[in-house]
């Protein structure tokens, strides 16, 4: 028996089929069975049970599988020799598949009855169907193998598309945080401007008024001892505790008849030359007009002050935000370490602050931004050192670039956090009061880096941790 | 002990006068009296000068008579011509003397009704249908405060009152004289109202228990009808003084008084027990049963059912008990030792006519008690009325409860500096009151109470004791 | 610190009143008004200072038996919910006054408290009545205090 290339009738497809079309002729049962076969014909439907099963002798058949979605998938397209719904056939099953003509041309439609008869009645034909019909099984098993194969490809592909998608997406994830947050902070920088314009005036008007008060102040004769007391409350020093509990204790012996305690404290708080009017005016005027007149004068005195600050405050704020522009500018960025640092002022209360701000030239940067640097260090720092310590700035240049340094006295940074400390979304803040969203180091990061600059940290030698930012000198805005 | 230089000269000049009896030898006192005028020297003084507190005096005076005039005490172990000593037990039962105990009574019933919020509850109650007329609404605190401080201690009473009359104050107008009446219409009122009853306060309870050593009984109705419509007269016009003299701006002032009387078991009991003590006291004539007998029942009653709890006992007043206590064993010295009667007899009374005397008596009562406590001012004079009485130096009609009963109802009638009496001291403390405002009309008012009293001693009194 | 020596000015009649800057001056003022014999009524205490903070100091003042019986109330816009309890639990704070504050809401606050510590550590309640709660101080006087004589 030679096996070298497999069995060739029962490759020879074409053979056989010529043997059967042969038999039909031969056979007018066989003819019977013929059936034309219409292009878009459904055979026979998914789910149904089928009866006949069908030889394909000229023409294609398609079969599909509907999804339970809905959705067709192409199966297999059978040709002639092919036997369609064979698996119906034989295990008596519903069919598996829709079958659509593809091709027209000719079938034979068999009952499974005629088939056993046929087979039965015809050996002669039992040899060349029982070929095609392992032909048909082979055919199938080898295309089974093809699919698997296929499937499993397509699988990994799948999944390392998968992987990248979700990269992707985390990615978009941070950039989209980023964004809200310049959002908020836009959003806060038009609220603050909007503030600041508004306290402008009554803060202008303060200081206005102040200042007249001085002046019809000043229009009572000059030499008269109230206007002096008046003078002398103006330029009142403050006094600390101490001082006046000790003065206070002086003031008792000196003038043992005054019992209003708030009269004492009052008095206190004046210098000697003040105490010297008050002992040479005693009779002319009453002690309490006395001392209200040195009092007025360190109200206004305090009212100064207040306003005064109220408008630099204001200053700073706006130009902390530079909200008016949002682009670049040729300026000195010491300004903005300034304005920073007065805007935090409350933050800084208790914290030791060292200024080394050596002359650097102008360069074109966005102050704005840079603000928000310094202020995410700064702030950061005085969180590490639990707002008690030492906080020290300094700037200077070489040719090329800025170099601006800050450092703390706190517990620096660990080091196995230092590598990761300008990523986005790492924060070692999620406790309590103290979230952060871990983006601060890195927004910053992202501004010193479209300024052309750098950003480092390190831990120094003597504790604490020092943040280094170059910014190249430019001119070109 | 915190004692000052002032205080120390005080004692110094106490413990001299109390020394210096027992090297003079006073031709017509007994020896036992030298001793008797000792004590009361530095008991007159440490009383006066307060360089301790006036219960400790008393005691002292208890201790110095046990020590120096009892029979089991040093020098007068026998009876003798001039002077048969009292047993060591007549001074010291001073403190369980029945007007103590009724005294007692009388406190026990009062806290109780404080704890159980009975006097503010009735207080609001009864300020109710006073309305709201400026001048009604005086009156009605007066007559509240009057009834209330005959039953309770004159200072609760006026403590009380001030949680009262503080939010009314507080709705008027600063520059309004009425602020000013009704601050001053409180300790006014608190002061008369406490003589109308036995229990009212405490210079009645030296009246009382003088009498009693003299054999004379007075029952508390008794004293209410003699004391009553003096209190009554007294306090109307009382009233219309301080509406003369603090003239009201307004017409009106917003009250609002809301009472609330506790339920719960007992609360109610007290209710029961101080409604029929007060029963029990008035209704003396019908059953016989002396009210310092009645006083034990409120006190038993409440201690058997916890209402009056150790606490409650440990917080009575009872320095105020030992400070009468005190003064009626100095009343007992002073009598049987005859140094009362030496100190009468060298003043010819019979000179003066009764109309006189009482007025002497009542207007060294006023005086005196208007710089002295109360209680102490009674003890000093009684002993000397009393003795006053019994040498019938003062001839007839000098009746030895009528004379007391002058010096303690004149003894209340302090009514013209702070010092005068706890309550004027807590209506001045609000600073509503200046010190003037309390001397003026004060003043008015102790002349018009001297009036009342002479009149009623001579009218009146004489009826109802005969 | 002016504004609220300014407010508190009235009770001065009876109630001196001494300030400090930090916890550390507070303790030396402290120290000297109780070397001079007199009893502190109240200390009100901001919580954000150099060094050690309010809530800390107050706990400090109510171990030590010569400030524990003392009203402590705290000043402050800054503490946070745990500082707040610890100082309710371990410092027996009687009251928070937030910052900004008005002059009667203080004026009372302190009222209320140094009418509570006269009541509960003063024998003689008729000094005060002028500048303290004179109906609180009648009522204790009812229930407790006075007697005739």
């Amino acid at each position: 028996m030679n096996n070298h290339q497999g069995i060739s009738w029962l490759n020879d497809t074409q053979a056989i089929l010529k043997f059967i079309h042969k038999l039909i002729l031969e056979l007018p049962e066989l003819k019977d069975r013929l059936m034309d076969l219409n292009e878009g014909d459904l055979l026979f439907s998914q789910g149904d049970p089928l009866e006949h099963m069908y030889l394909i002798l000229e023409g294609n058949i398609t079969l599909t599988r509907t999804q339970p979605d809905e959705s067709e998938v192409k199966l297999i397209t059978l040709g002639p020799g092919s036997f369609a719904g064979l698996i119906a056939f034989t295990t008596g099953e519903p069919t598996l598949t829709s079958g659509r003509i593809s091709q027209k041309g000719q079938a034979l439609k068999m009952r499974p009855q005629q088939f056993e008869q046929y087979l039965n009645d015809h050996p002669r034909l039992k040899h060349p169907l029982q070929q095609l019909m392992l032909n048909n099984m082979i055919r199938r098993y080898k295309s089974n193998l093809r699919l698997q194969t296929r499937t499993h490809l397509l699988s990994k592909e799948l999944n390392k598309e998968r992987n990248d998608l979700k990269k992707a997406y985390a990615q978009l994830e941070q950039t989209h945080q980023m964004l809200v947050h310049q959002e908020k902070m836009a959003t806060l920088g038009e609220l603050v401007s909007g503030f600041a314009h508004e306290v402008n005036n009554p803060a202008s008007a303060l200081m206005r008024a102040a200042e007249n008060l001085i002046e019809i102040y000043s229009k009572f004769e000059s030499s008269h001892y109230s206007y002096k007391l008046f003078k002398l409350g103006l330029n009142a020093q403050p006094v600390d505790s101490n001082t006046q509990r000790e003065r206070m204790l002086m003031i008792e012996k000196r003038y043992p008849w005054i019992h209003e305690r708030s009269s004492v404290r009052k008095l206190a708080h004046m210098s000697d030359e003040a105490l010297k009017l008050i002992d040479e005016n005693r009779k002319k005027g009453e002690m309490d007009t006395l001392i209200n007149h040195y009092e007025a004068g360190k109200m206004i005195h305090n009212i100064r002050i207040a306003s005064n600050r109220i408008v630099n405050l204001v200053k700073s704020l706006k130009s902390y935000s530079r909200q008016d522009q949002n682009k670049e500018e040729y300026a000195d960025i010491r300004d903005g370490i300034q304005d920073t640092i007065l805007v935090l002022s409350n933050r800084l209360k208790f914290i030791d602050l060292d200024l080394k701000l050596h002359d650097i030239p102008r360069t074109c940067a966005n102050v704005g931004d840079l603000n928000q640097v310094w202020t995410n260090i700064i702030v950061n720092a005085c969180d590490a050192m639990k707002d008690q310590g030492a906080l020290r700035i300094s700037t200077e240049s070489n040719d090329e670039s800025i170099l601006v340094r800050i450092s703390d006295s706190g517990p620096g940074i660990p080091e196995n956090i230092l590598p990761r400390i300008f990523e986005p979304n790492f924060t070692t803040k999620n406790q309590g009061a103290e979230f952060g969203l871990g983006l601060g180091l890195a927004i910053s990061s992202e501004i010193i880096g479209q300024a052309g600059g750098e950003i480092d940290v390190t831990n120094k030698t003597g504790g604490g941790a020092e943040f280094s930012i170059s910014i190249p000198i430019r001119d070109d805005c | 002990m915190k004692t000052n230089s002032k205080d120390l000269v005080s004692i110094l000049i106490g413990v001299i006068g109390f020394i210096i009896p027992f090297f003079l030898n006073i031709p017509g006192l007994s020896e036992a009296g030298h001793v008797a005028l000792s004590i009361f020297i530095i008991a007159a003084l440490f009383w006066m000068l307060e360089p301790v507190p006036i219960y400790a005096t008393s005691i002292m005076v208890i201790l110095l008579q046990v020590f120096f005039l009892s029979k089991q005490g040093v020098l007068f172990p026998e009876v003798t011509a001039e002077y048969s000593p009292d047993s060591y037990t007549e001074f010291m039962g001073t403190l369980a003397n029945p007007i103590i105990i009724l005294f007692l009574g009388g406190f026990v019933l009062a806290d109780a009704a404080v704890k159980y919020d009975l006097d503010k509850n009735l207080t609001r109650i009864l300020l109710k249908p006073f309305g709201s007329n400026p001048k009604f609404i005086i009156l009605g605190l007066m007559v509240v405060t009057a009834l209330l401080s005959a039953f309770m201690s004159n200072t609760a009473t006026t403590a009380m009152m001030m949680t009262v009359i503080l939010p009314i104050i507080a709705k008027t107008e600063a520059s309004d004289p009425l602020r000013i009446g009704i601050a001053l219409s409180i300790p006014f009122a608190a002061n008369i109202g406490g003589i109308a009853t036995p229990i009212g306060t405490p210079p009645n309870a030296v009246v009382i228990g003088a009498l009693s050593n003299q054999g004379i009984d007075i029952a508390f109705t008794e004293w209410m009808i003699l004391a009553g419509p003096l209190v009554v007269v007294v306090l109307f016009f009382t009233w219309l003084v301080i509406l003369r003299m603090f003239k009201p701006e307004t017409d009106t002032i917003p009250t609002d008084f809301e009472g609330k009387f506790q339920k719960n078991a007992s609360a109610i009991l007290v209710y029961v027990i101080f409604g029929a003590t007060v029963l029990l006291w008035v209704t003396e004539s019908l059953h016989g049963i002396g009210s310092s007998i009645i006083a034990l029942i409120p006190v038993t009653v409440l201690a058997l059912t916890g209402i009056l709890d150790k606490d409650g006992i440990r917080q009575l007043p009872w320095e105020v008990l030992w400070l009468v206590a005190g003064g009626i064993s100095l009343g007992i010295s002073m009598e049987s030792t005859g140094l009362a009667e030496w100190i009468i007899t060298n003043i010819e009374w019979s000179i003066f006519s009764p109309v006189f005397m009482i007025i002497v008596f009542s207007l060294m009562a006023i005086v005196m008690s208007n710089f002295l406590s109360n209680t102490v001012s009674a003890t000093l004079l009684i002993p000397l009325a009393l003795s006053l009485a019994t040498s019938g130096a003062a001839g007839e009609g000098f009746s030895l409860v009528l004379i007391s009963l002058v010096i303690g109802v004149s003894a209340s009638l302090a009514m013209m500096l702070p010092i005068s009496t706890p309550p004027n001291a807590i209506a001045i403390s609000t600073g509503t009151v200046k010190a003037k405002h309390m001397t003026r009309s004060g003043f008015v008012v102790g002349i018009f109470g001297l009036l009342m009293v002479t009149l009623y001693a001579l009218f009146y009194w004489p009826i109802i004791l005969n | 610190m002016d504004a609220l020596v300014k407010d508190l000015e009235n009770f001065e009649k009876i109630f001196p009143v001494e300030t400090a800057n930090d916890t550390t001056e507070a303790m030396n003022v402290i120290d000297y008004i109780l070397d001079h014999g007199h009893k502190i009524g109240l200390v009100l205490c901001d919580h954000v200072l150099p060094g050690k903070n309010g809530v800390d100091l107050l706990i400090e003042l109510q171990k030590d038996e010569a400030t524990a019986k003392s009203k402590k109330v705290l000043v402050t816009g800054q503490a946070g919910h745990e500082d707040t309890i610890l100082a309710i639990n371990k410092a027996d704070l009687d009251h928070y006054v937030a910052k900004p504050w008005t002059e009667q809401e203080l004026q009372e606050v302190v009222r209320d408290q140094l009418t509570d510590y006269v009541i509960e550590n003063e024998k003689n309640l008729l000094a005060y009545m002028q500048i303290l709660d004179a109906e609180k101080l009648s009522e204790e006087m009812r229930k407790h205090k006075m007697t005739d004589h």
